[in-house]
């Protein structure tokens, strides 16, 4: 075991793992994490806590994930490189470990142009795959970046993202054998709505090997109304919504059963493609949802180990 | 080449309330390419100060580069005299330019352009930003093309997941730093580096300011 998570667990046990997503809010109130928290709870193995995601100010993903621990649940914490240089991240990485945190997604960090900063100086000192190589050098060497050794473990799971979707497609998957390369023990993916493209890239994924190396959860995102469809279909960098999807919502007498149809297919879909491990439903702020997801793909219940 | 722009002529005038006799220097290199600080613009900027009631001594456009001092120093005092019956010294090229000359005389001396950054020049009026001076270079293991300044987030090992059609999730009018990169390595028969993974960047060699004396045989590099 990396670090005993349990997301670890369900992974190397087999399961058919099932991940949400918790926003933390543009404030300080711990209520709002424990209230998002319980609606999740017994329907997820793991919850992703965003780090500022959008580049929009919220509570530390940190903080939220520690609350996460205090109620018993187990954080997916994101780290991205926006906000901060190597000795920072270093620590942060270091308080969470010693906070409980089990898993740690690494991430680029959407550029601060999209959040409510603009005029900030963003940081990138590493990018996404050096953070992957350092962590697992934390964890595996007992060594900070410069070589000076840490005291005590860093056992974490690590994650990373993959975009299966921008055009050019060719090197999509290259850039996951570098993640896998590096040290990622888990994929966390963009959304998948076009079934076929992302088909191809697991393809690709596993004529290299990389399935075999790697846990991989293909991301789902519940569409609420045929606007947020729209929005995504066409705003979103790195999603592709197909128009086959989007008249669906937009003809739908009740859109949001819907929404919940398409995402079931697409659980149902993405489960038939070998190599994909699980799924990570990304309802930011449609939390209630993701239990009556998870039951109608018949995921539920979630194994307990 | 640096890649200059004018000032407004309100900015120069703020500055240069309370002199009434200005002295003008121009660059012969890159701003006089670029067209922001030659022969042309130069007499053109003396007219304007003079029809904002300014009185020109005298103007000279530096043969070298005004960030030369052994040339600039030369220039300065050959115009000794017009220079000497100025109240200030306004300087039409990049801010290396102005400061060299600011150490020469003990007068105040004032910039007439804004230095925005080094580029490749397409023709007289397209250029690109190509190297932000990063004191380590990497083009050998990114096929020539610079990710530390086209790539808006500077990753030694993208792209990014926002990129869409080959453009960039910034600015969706430019290029992928990241895609240009990946498409030239697939250009040249080079898939196989493109998952070369690179390490952290060391940015002490970015550390400012730079300085280098060849006799003391310093290692080159801007890192002290
Ligand atoms: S890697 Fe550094 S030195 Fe080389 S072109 Fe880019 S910024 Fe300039
Ligand atoms: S889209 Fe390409 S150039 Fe733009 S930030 Fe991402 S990797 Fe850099």
């Amino acid at each position: 075991m990396k670090s005993g998570s349990n997301l670890e667990k369900v992974l190397t046990e087999g399961h058919f793992a099932v991940t949400g997503e918790l926003g933390p809010p543009k404030g300080s109130s711990a209520d709002f994490i424990r209230r998002k928290a319980e609606i999740l709870r017994n329907y997820v193995d793991a919850v992703n806590v965003t780090d500022n995601q959008t580049a929009v100010v919220r509570m530390s993903s940190v903080a939220a994930c520690a609350i996460l621990k205090q109620i018993g649940m187990d954080p997916v914490m994101q780290m991205t490189c926006r906000d901060r240089n190597r000795i920072a991240i270093q620590s942060d990485i270091l308080g969470a470990v010693a906070l409980g945190v089990g898993n740690l997604l690494c991430l680029t960090g959407d550029h601060q142009k999209f959040g409510n900063h603009p005029e900030s100086k963003n940081v990138h000192d590493l990018d996404s795959i050096q953070l992957v190589q350092m962590v697992k050098r934390m964890r595996d060497d007992g060594q900070f970046l410069c070589g000076d050794k840490i005291s005590g473990g860093v056992p974490l799971f690590i994650g990373a993202a993959a975009n299966p979707f921008g055009d050019p497609f060719e090197f999509r998957p290259l850039r996951l054998e570098k993640k896998v390369r590096a040290g990622a023990d888990f994929i966390q993916t963009q959304g998948v709505f076009d079934i076929e493209r992302f088909a191809r890239f697991m393809e690709k994924v596993r004529e290299r090997g990389l399935h075999e190396k790697v846990y991989i959860l293909a991301g789902i995102i519940p569409m609420k109304s045929a606007g947020m469809a729209r929005y995504m279909r066409d705003y979103v960098a790195g999603l592709i919504v197909p128009d086959e999807l989007v008249r669906r919502m937009e003809t739908a007498q009740d859109p949001k059963e819907e929404g919940v149809r398409i995402a079931v297919e697409l659980i149902h879909q993405v489960r038939e493609i070998e190599g994909v491990r699980g799924i990570h439903i990304m309802a930011v702020a449609w939390e209630e949802i993701v239990p009556v997801i998870v039951e109608r793909a018949g995921l539920y219940p979630r194994p307990i180990l | 080449m640096v890649i200059t722009e004018q000032k407004k002529l309100e900015e120069i005038l703020r500055f240069l309330e309370g002199c009434e006799r200005v002295f003008l220097l121009g660059c012969g290199v890159c701003a006089a390419t670029w067209g922001t600080g030659g022969e042309k613009e130069t007499r053109e900027m003396a007219a304007r100060l003079a029809e904002a009631g300014k009185t020109c001594t005298g103007w000279v456009v530096t043969e070298e580069a005004t960030c030369d001092v052994r040339t600039t120093r030369r220039l300065l005092k050959q115009h000794n005299a017009q220079v000497e019956a100025a109240d200030a010294l306004l300087v039409l090229s990049c801010g290396a330019g102005v400061q060299t000359v600011a150490a020469l005389v003990d007068m105040p001396v004032y910039p007439a352009l804004n230095t925005l950054f080094l580029a490749r020049l397409q023709n007289l009026s397209v250029c690109d930003e190509r190297c932000r001076l990063c004191g380590a270079c990497i083009l050998a293991e990114t096929a020539a093309i610079c990710p530390v300044t086209l790539c808006p987030k500077g990753l030694m090992n993208g792209p990014c997941g926002g990129y869409k059609d080959g453009k960039c999730e910034v600015d969706r009018e430019r290029d992928c730093a990241w895609v240009a990169i990946y498409e030239r390595m697939e250009a040249l028969g080079w898939r196989e580096r493109f998952l070369i993974i690179h390490e952290p960047k060391d940015w002490n060699a970015a550390r400012h300011p730079g300085f280098i004396n060849k006799r003391e045989g310093a290692a080159a590099g801007g890192a002290r």
